[in-house]
């Protein structure tokens, strides 16, 4: 009882909006992004990265059981938190102005439910899906190189790839700050570092996954 | 020097269990070392002699220490000037000519009484779980039997500055009362007096403003910038801090 009640008590609601988050920056988002500088020294290290991650499948799929449950955990908070929050707030007012919050703390709600469609799409582009096969030092890999070069020929993709980057990078930008804060630790109004630091790492990492696509398309060319 | 300045205020005005609505008035010849209030009071003043129903409006001290006065004034709390509440924003602020719009303090847990009036019990509600020490009575103790460092007492005394005017949930995107809660739970969570029910009155006073329809915290700081008493959202983060100790330690 005691457990339930703290677990959905806002405080508790909004820790596990903030660990489920951070569990995801430190364990996917970090190590992806890792990944795909590497896509910019070729095909062979490209794909030979790949098949390296293959050998670690165990620890590969204990991550991605995390994630399962870490996203679930965070959309399930995420939308439950929005929705209590539009509850409380009174919207009749005609006029309330707004000096403080950010657009990226406004948009919290958006920016998450893009990159969920974000997931869904990049998901069925490349991780569910058949791969072309190359050769590597006499072996036989998978040509994610190939793959990744063939789905971004086609402008389309990389600006729905680019612009959904823009949705990581605002709601980066809100969530390790606030995170943060959840903690206990003080992020102060001005002149905070821990603000600063969040938005040049949202703006480092949203920028990084958006230059994959664009070199791709321009190496294409 | 002051002069004479003309109004044109919208003002919200609603009967208990009714839809609201705007209406114009005209204030005009208001001194511009009137406050806020005043300024009502001379609208009020007309409107009484000409037969119509005044605007209600809650006050009492008029210096700023009582936490009555209250109202959105063009969409922000107290007014647009910082740690100024209501009645203590002069009419030296406004231009002549100017149109202000006035607001009761909204959230889903604050509502409408009459006119600007609305009802922040819930915040008496919250204080009610544990904004308090328990202490025997009888003759005051010695004051050096609890030494307390200067640097807490003056972070406590900053957090019990707060006048719990709602101006912190009035502000709030998501009609939140953390900036209020904290600065509750705060002021006894630094002192040695407010120790021994340190982790009841935590939990106590965040499930109480749970239940009350308040709404949840994004950290997105509007409530410190509206706040009259410049109460710091480092009470929140110390508001947190003190939620999960209260948890981890388990004790009921």
């Amino acid at each position: 009882m005691d457990i339930k009640q703290t677990v959905f008590s806002s405080i508790g609601q909004k820790l596990l909006l903030a660990t489920s988050g951070l569990i995801m920056f430190l364990l996917f988002l970090i190590p992806h992004m890792g990944g795909n500088i590497l896509f910019l020294f070729g095909p062979d290290i490209f794909n030979s990265y790949a098949e390296h991650l293959h050998q670690l499948v165990p620890i590969v799929i204990g991550i991605e059981v995390l994630m399962m449950v870490s996203i679930s955990v965070h959309m399930f908070m995420g939308i439950r938190v929005a929705l209590e929050n539009r509850t409380a707030h009174d919207k009749r007012l005609s006029q309330k102005s707004t000096k403080e919050r950010s657009l990226a703390a406004r948009l919290m709600p958006v920016s998450g439910g893009m990159i969920f469609i974000f997931i869904i799409k990049h998901l069925l582009d490349f991780t569910l899906r058949a791969k072309p096969v190359t050769e590597l030092h006499g072996h036989e890999v998978n040509d994610v190189y190939g793959m990744l070069l063939d789905k971004f020929t086609q402008p389309g993709h990389v600006i729905f790839y680019v612009l959904f980057m823009v949705a990581v990078g605002l709601h980066l930008s809100h969530a390790l700050q606030s995170a943060v804060q959840t903690y206990g630790v003080y992020v102060p109004r001005k002149g905070s570092r821990i603000k600063l630091l969040s938005k040049l790492i949202a703006i480092g990492m949203a920028s990084t996954f958006a230059i994959i696509p664009i070199i791709a398309f321009l190496h294409t060319r | 020097m002051s002069k004479k300045i003309s109004l044109t205020l919208k003002v919200w005005r609603q009967n208990r269990g009714e839809e609201g609505r705007f209406e114009t008035y005209q204030a005009g010849n208001i001194d511009t070392d009137a406050s806020f209030l005043e300024m009502l009071d001379v609208v009020n003043d007309e409107l009484t002699l000409s037969g119509k129903e005044p605007i209600a409006f809650e006050h009492d001290c008029r210096e700023g220490i009582c936490g009555c006065c209250g109202s959105l004034v063009n969409g922000k709390t107290h007014g647009s000037h910082e740690r100024t509440t209501l009645c203590q924003l002069h009419m030296r602020h406004f231009k002549d000519g100017e149109m202000i719009v006035i607001e009761p303090f909204r959230a889903t847990a604050f509502p409408v009484i009459k006119d600007l009036i609305v009802d922040r019990s819930a915040l008496d509600r919250i204080i009610a779980e544990g904004g308090y020490i328990s202490v025997k009575t009888g003759n005051a103790p010695e004051a050096s039997t609890t030494p307390v460092k200067k640097a807490l007492a003056e972070a406590a005394m900053d957090a019990a500055e707060c006048i719990g005017c709602g101006a912190c949930v009035a502000a709030c995107p998501n009609g939140a009362a953390m900036l209020f809660t904290a600065a509750k739970v705060n002021q006894y969570a630094l002192l040695p007096q407010g120790h021994p029910e340190r982790a009841q009155r935590v939990k106590n006073m965040v499930a109480k403003m749970d239940e009350l329809g308040f709404g949840n915290c994004s950290n997105e700081y509007e409530c410190a910038v509206a706040c009259p008493k410049g109460i710091d959202v480092k009470n929140i983060a110390a508001l947190n801090r003190e939620f999960i100790k209260a948890n981890l330690k388990c004790e009921k």
